[in-house]
C-alpha cells in the first residue's frame, strides 16, 4: 500500500444483498453459488462507483458457519473470488480475501481453542490463495486473540498481504476489552501489512480511534464505518453518502489512506466519497511512534516510570510451585497470577522450567491459565527456545522473551522468535564465557546484543538489558558493577533495563533491607523494569517512594492513596488466644487457621493435623450446612480456611520430599456442550479442602478426555457436571465411554436439571446434589 | 433506548445462589452490596432489538424465521408483531466473575447470582421502555428459546436475526450457548388488544425439578 496515496475500498455487501432479496439471518456467502450474477452485479457498481478495492463476499465462509449450508468453505470461497474478479474485468482493481470472526469465542471466554481457531482460518485463506484473491482482509474483529491466530494462519500459510480492521464501541474498547494501543502493538509486532476499524460506528465515532491508533503503528491505516447508527425497529441505517463522505475527510488530516464503508453504505456512499476525496492526499504521520508491551486490554508504556515485573510464577527453589507443575495444579499458578497483579505487579514472568517436565507443553498451558485470571502483559521466560515459541504463540498482547545473552547461538535461535512473534527482549549481559566482572565489559555485550536484534529487525525500544545481579555476601564488590552497568545502559545506550533484584541479599539475615536499598539504588541508576516479588510490601512501598522522587507520582497522590488508610501495621493473628482451629476454620478465617495448623505440627505430624483436625473441622461446618443452619457461601468460605491449613501441610510435605497427604485423586469435567462450570468449580474447591487432589479437565470436556485422564491418572472416581437439559445426553455418554474402557471407578454426577432418578438412568453409581454431598461420595469411595 | 442496569433484586441472587429461604445472615448481605457495587462499575450491559410482522404462516416477515412449538405460538397468539430482543451483562462482568474464581470461591458464587438478577433487571428495563415506547400497543412477556416445547436449536438463528455478535458482542458455542453468559434472548409479541397472561409453569422447561416451584413459589418466567 503506498503511503500518500488514498486508496478507496468497497461498501456494505450484506446490505445490498438483502435488498436483492437475500433473507434476513440467511448465510450470503451461499450467494456466491446459487446467485453468482446478482453478486457481481453489486460489485460491479462498486467499481464504477470508484472502489480500488474489492471485498470479495467471504466473510463468514468458515467451516462452523457454513456446517449446515451444504457447501464447503473452499467451494464458497473460490466461487466468492470468481464474482469479485468478474466484478473488476477490464479495471485495475484488487480482490480481498474478506474474513470475519468465526463466530464462536476463544478460551478463556468461550470455548474455542487458539489451534481450533488457527486451523478454522488456515482453511480460508490456503482456499483464497488458490482462488487467486490479491490479498487477505481480516475484519469485525473484537477479540485481539482470534485476529493473532488469524494473522499467524495467513503469515505461515501463504504469500498474501494482510490487513485487520477490529470493531471497538465508543468507550474505546472491543466487546472484548481489547485498547487501540494493545490493537496498534500487537498487530505491528506480528507485521500486519494495514490495519484500522470498521463496522459497530459511524465515521465521526471512527475518527478519535483513528487519532489514537496512528501513536501506536506505522503500518498504513484503514477506515470501513457503519452509515451511522442503525434503527432498532427496523435495522435501517441513518447517515445520508454525501454526510458520511464529508465526514470522514478529516481522516486524511489523520494519515489515514484507505477508506470505505461497512453496513448500511452502498455504491452512492463511495461515488460521494470518491468526489468528496478527489485530489486530496492523507497528511504525513507521527514519528516516532509509542513503544511498550501489552495484553489485550491493558498497556505498559515505557516512559521512564518504574514497572514491576512479578517474579512468582518460576519453581526455581520453590518446592510447592513445583508440586503444582507436577500435578498440573493450573488453580495454584492462578492464585499466584492474581496474588500479585492485586499487590501492584504491571508485568508477570511466566517460567515453567523444570526437570522431568515437557516445558513447551507447560509454557502454553501455564500462559493461558495465567491469562484467563489476569490482564497483565507477560514476560516469557525460559533458556528453551521451542518453549519460548510455545509461549509466544500462546500470549495474547505483545510480550517480553526473557531472555537471551551475548553468546551467538543464543541470539540466532531466540531473536528470530521475538522478530515473528512481534515481541521485545531482555538480553542478559553475560555470553559463552560467563559474566563479566566489570561494569565496561557488560556494556560492551549490551552493545553487542543490541546490534545482533537490530540486524533481525527487532526496534532497540524493544530491547531490555539485565545487567544480573550477583549475590553480595558471596561476591561484594559486584554490587556496585551492576549499578554502573545499569547506568551506562540507560545513559549511553538509551535502552531500558531489567534487573531480578531479591538475589542481591541471599545468604544474609534480615535479607529485606538489603533487597530493598538495592532497589532503590538501581532505581536511581535507571532501571525502570525491577523482576521482583510484589508481595513484599516493602518492595512496593520503595517504588512508591521512588515514583514521588523521580516526579512520575506527580502531588504524591498515588503514594498518599497508597498510604492513606494504613492503620497501625496488622497484629499477627490471635493465636495464643482461645481460638481453635475449629472455631478458625467454621468463621472462615484463613490467617488464624494457618497459624493453627502450623502450631499444631509442633506436635503432631502432618497426616494427624488433617485427619484429627482440619478434616473434623470441615465435618461439622458439612453438618450445619445440611441441617442448614448456614448456607454455601459460608461453607466455601470455611473450605478455603481450611484450605490454608492444608497449604501449611502441603508446603512442610514439600519441604521434606515426601509423598503428599493427598486422600486420592478425583477427575471432575462440566460436560462436553456445557460451559456452565462454576457448581463444578465449586465442587473442586470443597474437594480440594478435604485433602483429595482434584484433576480438573475444565468445561466442554469431550468424553474421550474424561476416559483418558481417568485411566491415565488411575482414578477411582470421577464428577461430572451439566447444567442444562440439552448436554445430560452427552454425561450419559461419558458414563457409558468411562465403562466401555473397562476402568474401574465410580462417576458422581450434579447439575441443576439432573435427580436422582435422571442420574441412575443415564448410569451414574451417584447423585450429588450439591457441594457437600459430593464431598461425602468422596469420603465412601476414597475413604 | 440505552441498556440499563438500575438495581437487582436481592431475592432473587439469593435464589440463584442457592439459598433456601427464611432471613439471610448481615454478613452475605454485605457481601451482596459490595457485589452489587463491584458489578455497577465493571458490568456494561448492552441490548439490540428490532420489531418484525408475524405472517399468518407464523414466520417474522423478511427473516425466514419461524419460531416452532405450540408454547411459543400460543405466546404469541392475537399478535400482530414480533420483537425480538437480545441483551447481555458484556464480557466485563464474565471475566470479573472468572478472575474471582481463581481469587475468593464464595465472593464469585455471590456475584454469579448476582450478576444473573443484573440481567433480569436489564431486561426488566428494556420491556419497560419498548412498552412505553410503543403505547397503546401492548406486549407480552419474554419467551426464549428452549422454554416449553420451543427448541433450544433455534437460538442461533433468532442471534442470527438479531445479528448478536456484531451487534452485542454474543456468541454462540457450538453447542448453541451464549457467550457472555449473563446474556438473554427473547422473543415478545406485539398486539393491540389485552396483553396475555404472564407465563405459567406447566409450560416451563423446568417444570419437574424446579427447586422454587416445589417449595412453593414461583419465578415469574425469569
Amino acid at each position: 500500500m503506498a503511503e500518500h496515496e488514498i486508496i478507496l475500498l468497497d461498501g456494505a455487501m450484506g446490505t445490498m444483498l438483502q435488498q436483492a432479496g437475500l433473507p434476513v439471518g440467511a448465510l450470503p456467502e451461499v450467494w456466491n453459488v446459487t446467485h453468482r450474477s446478482t453478486v457481481t452485479a453489486v460489485q460491479r457498481r462498486y467499481v464504477e462507483a470508484g472502489s480500488r478495492v474489492l471485498y470479495a463476499n467471504t466473510f463468514g465462509a468458515n467451516r462452523l458457519k457454513t456446517a449446515k449450508s451444504g457447501y464447503t468453505p473452499g467451494e464458497l470461497i473460490a466461487a466468492g473470488v470468481r464474482a469479485a474478479r468478474a466484478a473488476c474485468e477490464g479495471r485495475d482493481v484488487k480482490v480481498a480475501l474478506d474474513v470475519g470472526p468465526l463466530g464462536q469465542l476463544l478460551e478463556p471466554l468461550g470455548t474455542l481453542r487458539f489451534d481450533e481457531a488457527y486451523e478454522l482460518f488456515r482453511e480460508m485463506v490456503t482456499a483464497g490463495q488458490s482462488a487467486g484473491a490479491d490479498l487477505v482482509v481480516f475484519e469485525t474483529m473484537s477479540d485481539l486473540y482470534e485476529a493473532k491466530a488469524a494473522v499467524l494462519a495467513a503469515k505461515e500459510n501463504t504469500s498474501l498481504p494482510v490487513w485487520v480492521t477490529m470493531t471497538f464501541e465508543d468507550t474505546g474498547r472491543t466487546f472484548l476489552g481489547t485498547t487501540v494501543p494493545a490493537m496498534g502493538l500487537t498487530l505491528s509486532g506480528l507485521g500486519v501489512d494495514a490495519m484500522g476499524f470498521n463496522c459497530s460506528l459511524g465515521p465521526k465515532e471512527l475518527l478519535p480511534l483513528a487519532a489514537e491508533l496512528r501513536h501506536w503503528t506505522d503500518a498504513p491505516l484503514i477506515l470501513k464505518p457503519n452509515a451511522g447508527l442503525p434503527d432498532p425497529a427496523t435495522g435501517a441505517y441513518a447517515v445520508a453518502p454525501e454526510e458520511f463522505a464529508g465526514a470522514l475527510v478529516p481522516a486524511l488530516e489523520l494519515g489515514v489512506t484507505a477508506l470505505g464503508g461497512c453496513c448500511g453504505t452502498t455504491p452512492d456512499f463511495i461515488r460521494a466519497l470518491a468526489s468528496a476525496v478527489d485530489g486530496k492526499r492523507p497528511a504525513a504521520r507521527p514519528d516516532p511512534v509509542r513503544r511498550g508491551v501489552c495484553s489485550a486490554a491493558r498497556t505498559v508504556v515505557l516512559d521512564g516510570d518504574v514497572h514491576v515485573i512479578g517474579e512468582r510464577i518460576n519453581p526455581t527453589g520453590k518446592k510447592r510451585l513445583q508440586q503444582a507443575l507436577r500435578e498440573g495444579d493450573m488453580g495454584y499458578i492462578q492464585q499466584r497470577a492474581v496474588e500479585q497483579q492485586d499487590a501492584g505487579a504491571e508485568i508477570l514472568d511466566v517460567n515453567v522450567g523444570l526437570p522431568g517436565l515437557d516445558e513447551r507443553a507447560m509454557m502454553a498451558r501455564t500462559v493461558r491459565a495465567v491469562q484467563a485470571v489476569s490482564d497483565l502483559p507477560l514476560q516469557i521466560d525460559s533458556s528453551d527456545p521451542a518453549a519460548i515459541e510455545a509461549g509466544l504463540r500462546a500470549a495474547n498482547g505483545k510480550a517480553i522473551v526473557n531472555s537471551v545473552n551475548g553468546d551467538r547461538r543464543t541470539l540466532d535461535a531466540v531473536l528470530p522468535l521475538c522478530k515473528k512473534y512481534g515481541a521485545a527482549v531482555v538480553g542478559l549481559t553475560m555470553d559463552e564465557n560467563g559474566i563479566p566482572a566489570t561494569a565496561a565489559e557488560r556494556v560492551a555485550v549490551a552493545e553487542r546484543i543490541l546490534a545482533a536484534a537490530e540486524e533481525h529487525g527487532i526496534p532497540r525500544e524493544d530491547v531490555f538489558i539485565d545487567c544480573l545481579t550477583l549475590t553480595v555476601s558471596a561476591q561484594q564488590d559486584q554490587a556496585v558493577q551492576t549499578l554502573e552497568a545499569v547506568r551506562r545502559v540507560r545513559e549511553e545506550l538509551g535502552l531500558h533495563t531489567v534487573l531480578g533484584v531479591s538475589n542481591i541479599s541471599f545468604g544474609l539475615p534480615a535479607r529485606e533491607h538489603v533487597t530493598v536499598s538495592f532497589l532503590a539504588q538501581a532505581m536511581a541508576a535507571g532501571l525502570d523494569l525491577p523482576i521482583a516479588d510484589p508481595n513484599q510490601a516493602a518492595v512496593m512501598d520503595a517504588v512508591a517512594a521512588h515514583r514521588v522522587l523521580s516526579g512520575h507520582d506527580w502531588d504524591s497522590a498515588a503514594y498518599i492513596a497508597r498510604f492513606a488508610n494504613a492503620g497501625p501495621a496488622p497484629s499477627r493473628p490471635d493465636v495464643a488466644g482461645t481460638m481453635t482451629l475449629d472455631e478458625a476454620v467454621a468463621r472462615g478465617l484463613r490467617a488464624e487457621t494457618a497459624a493453627l495448623t502450623e502450631r499444631a505440627l509442633q506436635t503432631m505430624t502432618e497426616l494427624e493435623a488433617v485427619d484429627t483436625l482440619l478434616i473434623p473441622a470441615l465435618d461439622r461446618v458439612g453438618e450445619r450446612y445440611e441441617r442448614q443452619e448456614i448456607f454455601l457461601p459460608q461453607l466455601i468460605n470455611a473450605a478455603n480456611a481450611a484450605c490454608e491449613g492444608f497449604e501449611v501441610v502441603k508446603r512442610r510435605i514439600a519441604e521434606k520430599g515426601m509423598g503428599s497427604v493427598s486422600k486420592g485423586k478425583i477427575v471432575l469435567a462440566t460436560v462436553r456442550g456445557d460451559i456452565h462450570d462454576i457448581g463444578k468449580n465449586i465442587v473442586r474447591v470443597v474437594l480440594e479442602n478435604y485433602g483429595y487432589t482434584v484433576i480438573d479437565l475444565g468445561r466442554d470436556v469431550k468424553p474421550e478426555t474424561v476416559v483418558e485422564a481417568a485411566v491415565r491418572e488411575d482414578v477411582r472416581l470421577v464428577g461430572l457436571s451439566a447444567l442444562m437439559t440439552t448436554t445430560v445426553p452427552a454425561m450419559a455418554e461419558t458414563i457409558a465411554a468411562l465403562r466401555e474402557s473397562g476402568h474401574e471407578c465410580k462417576v458422581m454426577v450434579g447439575g441443576a436439571v439432573l435427580t436422582a432418578e435422571y442420574a441412575r438412568r443415564i448410569g451414574a453409581d451417584y447423585y450429588a446434589r450439591d457441594a457437600k454431598r459430593s464431598a461425602d461420595i468422596a469420603r465412601e469411595v476414597l475413604g | 433506548m440505552e441498556a440499563r442496569l438500575t438495581g437487582l433484586d436481592r431475592a432473587e441472587a439469593l435464589r440463584y445462589m442457592g439459598w433456601r429461604g427464611g432471613p439471610a445472615p448481615e454478613e452475605l448481605l454485605r457481601t451482596l452490596d459490595r457485589c452489587e457495587a463491584l458489578l455497577r462499575r465493571t458490568a456494561r450491559p448492552r441490548a439490540v432489538w428490532r420489531m418484525f410482522e408475524l405472517l399468518p404462516d407464523g414466520t417474522l416477515a423478511g427473516t425466514g424465521f419461524c419460531p416452532e412449538g405450540r408454547d411459543i405460538r400460543a405466546h404469541l397468539a392475537g399478535c400482530g408483531q414480533v420483537i425480538l430482543m437480545g441483551a447481555t451483562l458484556g464480557a466485563e462482568a464474565e471475566t470479573l466473575i472468572r478472575r474471582t474464581q481463581a481469587a475468593d470461591m464464595a465472593l464469585a458464587l455471590a456475584l454469579d447470582g448476582c450478576a444473573s438478577a443484573a440481567i433480569e433487571n436489564v431486561c426488566d428495563n428494556l420491556c419497560a421502555d419498548l412498552a412505553a415506547a410503543l403505547a397503546p400497543k401492548r406486549l407480552t412477556g419474554r419467551f426464549s428459546p428452549g422454554y416449553g416445547d420451543m427448541p433450544l436449536e433455534q437460538q442461533e438463528t433468532l442471534c442470527r436475526v438479531l445479528d448478536v455478535e456484531r451487534r452485542i458482542g454474543v456468541s454462540l458455542t457450538a453447542g448453541g450457548l451464549m457467550i457472555p453468559q449473563k446474556s438473554v434472548t427473547a422473543l415478545i409479541g406485539v398486539s393491540d388488544g389485552p396483553g396475555t397472561e404472564e407465563r405459567r409453569c406447566d409450560g416451563c422447561g423446568m417444570f419437574a425439578n424446579c427447586e422454587i416451584r416445589k417449595a412453593g413459589g414461583r419465578c415469574g418466567g425469569t
